[in-house]
């Protein structure tokens, strides 16, 4: 596998006034998007060593292959691990408090971790390892025009 | 326990440094005042600490002919510090310094510009107004973490955001995998504050917090209370290293260098995709320091460390060697790590949960102090101490012991 320090971060001023709404036109993300619009979840997966590149950084974290391809993925998976957020963090989540931001590994690879929030549930009622199933809803944030729709999740 | 095992080289590795074991001495140190905010700028209270640090160390402005520092903004560079003393002298300067894992690795990086002849005295700076900042959403622990922009697109959208969100997810796991609890979290919040409540200069002194109190504070981000999060603050430290030959003729005691290490994340500030979700490159730093200074973990009278949230200590302190993996919240229950449990005394100033948050600078500056025996929650008979530097993609580890 690859060693050193990587090229994970790619660094961009917030000057959208669409934030914390998604850039739908950055080319590393903009397919993940246009896929959840579709109601479909994408993860990239590397055409060099067929793993999932995720996130979809320039080099493969295990094989240093650069060029990847979107794939469609079950939208099943377990809960990894989550919090219970009372406090908004960012002014733009004011309506969404409380929310649970969670991590989700996915059943095709539990590597694979996928950040978004569990909704439609009692955040006492969640366990580690439940099977979850992915919902798309439409997001939207305190302050901001528009929406975009989301990879949400929910008890399988 | 359920913790999915996942092979060190998988993850991350230790970077390699040069020997630096007996070839760097601390000659003096200094802390800023620590506030909330106060209105002054970083250049001011690095300013400020640098003073305290040259007449601690019994130098003048030009005796400093070397200067360490971050690539962060307003950081203490050259021109700030010609500005601030009036000098115009030749300085060697390098950004391999400051706070974070810098605070750490800044003396395996003044060694060669000390062997070389480049610098006798190198000063290494940090400094942040974050509390002032605050106020106008510049700047801030958040700030650098938003402009990543895999986090704007595929973290921040969905409500992931900021660290004390982070942490929390990370802290949750861990008490799932290894039976941690909120109880042995708020023993390190508890220990923190004390020490806290020892030092007059800590922003949290005259603050008592009881283990009754922690566990009555409401959980804000769930497992977490605000009590195992990190203040924000304005401050900054500043220490001055030189060749133990010349730091045996300052006025104060030196602290030698004795090992010095650094590892590395590959999957850097995206803690969510980190295959060892709940450990900290100190994995690999951490055996490396001890390994250069000929030591084990049990020769550690104190350890400080770089602690933004409890569950951060935590994972150091696993990490570097001082219980198994997982046994950590065991570990540190009760009195551990209290100034005098003759056990392993840590962050003796109230660290970032307690004195200030000014990310590291002030444990190194803490450790010089309790070497000499000047710490104001003293650990009886310090001989070794050591700091634990973390940013997320890398943890440092350094190593110091009395002359």
């Amino acid at each position: 596998m690859a060693t050193g320090e990587r090229d994970y971060r790619i660094e961009g001023k917030i000057t959208r006034a669409a934030f914390p709404l998604p850039d739908l036109t950055w080319p590393s993300t903009a397919q993940f998007w246009a896929g959840a619009a579709r109601h479909e979840l994408l993860i990239p997966v590397c055409d060099t060593c067929g793993r999932f590149r995720w996130y979809p950084v320039a080099h493969c974290l295990w094989c240093d292959g650069e060029p990847y391809t979107w794939e469609r993925v079950s939208g099943r998976g377990t809960l990894f691990s989550w919090v219970v957020v009372t406090h908004a963090f960012l002014p733009h989540f004011a309506d969404l408090v409380p929310m649970v931001p969670a991590l989700v590994a996915l059943d095709e690879d539990p590597s694979v971790r996928v950040p978004t929030r569990m909704v439609d549930c009692d955040p006492a009622d969640l366990r580690f390892d439940m099977p979850v199933t992915v919902t798309f809803r439409e997001i939207s944030f305190t302050g901001v025009e528009g929406s975009v729709t989301a990879p949400l999740f929910v008890p399988a | 326990m359920t913790a999915m095992a996942v092979e060190p080289g998988e993850w991350g590795a230790a970077v390699d440094l040069e020997d630096v074991n007996g070839r760097v001495a601390i000659c003096g140190m200094g802390d800023s005042d620590m506030s909330k905010a106060s209105g002054r700028t970083t250049r001011q209270i690095v300013g400020q600490a640098v003073e305290r640090a040259l007449e601690d160390a019994g130098l003048e402005p030009s005796d400093i002919d070397g200067l360490m520092y971050v690539g962060m903004p307003e950081q203490f560079d050259v021109t700030a510090f010609h500005e601030h003393f009036g000098t115009d002298h030749e300085i060697w300067e390098s950004r391999r310094g400051g706070g974070m894992t810098g605070a750490a690795t800044a003396p395996a990086f003044a060694a060669e510009a000390l062997r070389r002849g480049e610098a006798r005295y190198v000063l290494n700076t940090f400094g942040v107004a974050w509390a002032t900042q605050r106020g106008e959403m510049t700047g801030g622990p958040g700030e650098s973490h938003a402009q990543d922009l895999f986090k704007q697109n595929l973290e921040i959208p969905l409500g992931w955001f900021p660290q004390p969100v982070y942490f929390a997810t990370i802290a949750r796991r861990h008490m799932h995998d290894f039976g941690t609890t909120e109880e042995q979290l708020g023993a390190i919040a508890v220990a923190c504050r004390r020490h806290a409540n020892l030092n007059p200069h800590a922003v949290m002194h005259g603050r008592p917090l009881s283990m009754e109190q922690y566990l009555a504070s409401p959980k804000f981000v769930d497992p977490f209370r605000k009590e195992d999060c990190c203040l924000i603050s304005d401050g900054g430290g500043a220490y001055i290293m030189t060749t133990p030959e010349r730091a045996a003729d300052r006025p104060k005691p030196p602290a030698i260098v004795a090992g010095v290490g650094l590892g590395n994340a590959f999957t850097g500030t995206h803690w969510a995709q980190q295959p060892a979700f709940t450990s900290t490159p100190a994995v690999f730093s951490a055996p490396a320091a001890f390994a250069m200074a000929g030591i084990e973990p049990g020769d550690v009278d104190l350890f400080t460390c770089y602690d933004p949230f409890t569950i951060v200590t935590l994972m150091q302190i696993e990490d570097s060697g001082f219980c198994e993996k997982g046994a950590g919240g065991e570990f540190v229950a009760g009195d551990t790590l209290h100034f005098d449990s003759g056990k392993l005394a840590h962050n003796t100033h109230g660290g970032m949960l307690s004195h200030a948050y000014v990310l590291g600078i002030s444990h190194v500056v803490e450790v010089v102090r309790q070497l000499r025996g000047e710490g104001t929650a003293q650990v009886a008979g310090c001989e070794i101490g050591v700091y634990g530097g973390y940013t997320g993609p890398q943890a440092s580890t350094l190593v110091l012991r009395k002359a």
